[in-house]
C-alpha cells in the first residue's frame, strides 16, 4: 500500500486512498475527506491547466507533520494526505484528505483544519494557465 | 558555499531555480536575505517566508550558517 502521505505527479483514486485509511482499525465511525480539484474558471478568466511547484522536501516534512499532529489533536484513528504536482487540467483532482476517527465530529474538524494547515504551511506554489497567458496564484482565505 | 533555491513566483522573478553565496564565518541567513535583495528587487518584494536546510526561520532569530547549508526564500504557499 502507498505511503499514507504522498506528493505525486499521478492521479489518485479516493477509493483506494479510503480502503487504505480503513484497512488498519474497524473502530472508525467516522470518516471524512476533502477532494480539492482545479476549477476552469478563475478570477473571471477561463482556465485550462494549472501548474504546481514545491520546495518538495520541506513539503513533504510539513505534510507529515501535519498529519501527525492531526492524529494527535484531534485523537484519530488515521489520516492520509495526498498532494498532486506537475501539471493538472481543468476538471482534475489536486489535493485528497481523509480522516479516520470514532465518531464524526473530530473526523470532520480535523479534516477542515488539514486543509487549512496545508494552505499556510506546505510549500507548494500553483499557476493558473489560460488562453492569454500564466499567472501564479495569490493566496486566499 | 551556501545554496540558495527559489520557486515558484520568486523563481520566476529571479529567473533561477538556485544561485551559490560564497560562505563567511558567522553568516545568517539574514545576511543572504539583505546581499540578494537589491540584486532581485522585484523576487523579494514577494518573498514572506525563508527556510534554512528545510526548516522555517523566524526574522529575529540570528544563528550562523554552516558551510553548505541550504537557504529558501519564499512567498505566500498557494497549494491545496
Amino acid at each position: 500500500m502507498n505511503d499514507a502521505v504522498r506528493l505525486q505527479l499521478e492521479d489518485f483514486s479516493q477509493d483506494e486512498e479510503v480502503c487504505a485509511l480503513r484497512a488498519g482499525s474497524m473502530r472508525m465511525g467516522g470518516i471524512a475527506t476533502f477532494l480539492g480539484c482545479a476549477r476552469d474558471f478563475s478570477e473571471g478568466r477561463e482556465v485550462c491547466e494549472i501548474g504546481f511547484d514545491a520546495y518538495r522536501p520541506m513539503a513533504l516534512a510539513e505534510l507529515q507533520k501535519l498529519r501527525t499532529e492531526a492524529i494527535e489533536r484531534f485523537g484519530l484513528i488515521e489520516a492520509r494526505i495526498v498532494h498532486r504536482l506537475g501539471t493538472v487540467r481543468a476538471g482534475d483532482n489536486i489535493v485528497f484528505i481523509a480522516t479516520g476517527a470514532e465518531h464524526r465530529a473530530p473526523a470532520l474538524e480535523a479534516c477542515r483544519w488539514l486543509i487549512d494547515e496545508l494552505k499556510e504551511r506546505v510549500p507548494i506554489w500553483k499557476k493558473e494557465i489560460t488562453p492569454s497567458g500564466e499567472a501564479w496564484v495569490t493566496p486566499h482565505p | 558555499m551556501i545554496t540558495v533555491l527559489f520557486f515558484g513566483p520568486v523563481a520566476d522573478r529571479v529567473g533561477e531555480r538556485q544561485i551559490d553565496v560564497p560562505f563567511r564565518e558567522g553568516m545568517c541567513w539574514q545576511d543572504v536575505r539583505d546581499e540578494l535583495t537589491p540584486r532581485y528587487p522585484e523576487a523579494f518584494a514577494l518573498v514572506s517566508i525563508a527556510a534554512v536546510n528545510g526548516e522555517r526561520v523566524r526574522d529575529d532569530v540570528r544563528t550562523p550558517l554552516a558551510d553548505g547549508a541550504e537557504i529558501v526564500f519564499m512567498s505566500r504557499f498557494s497549494g491545496g
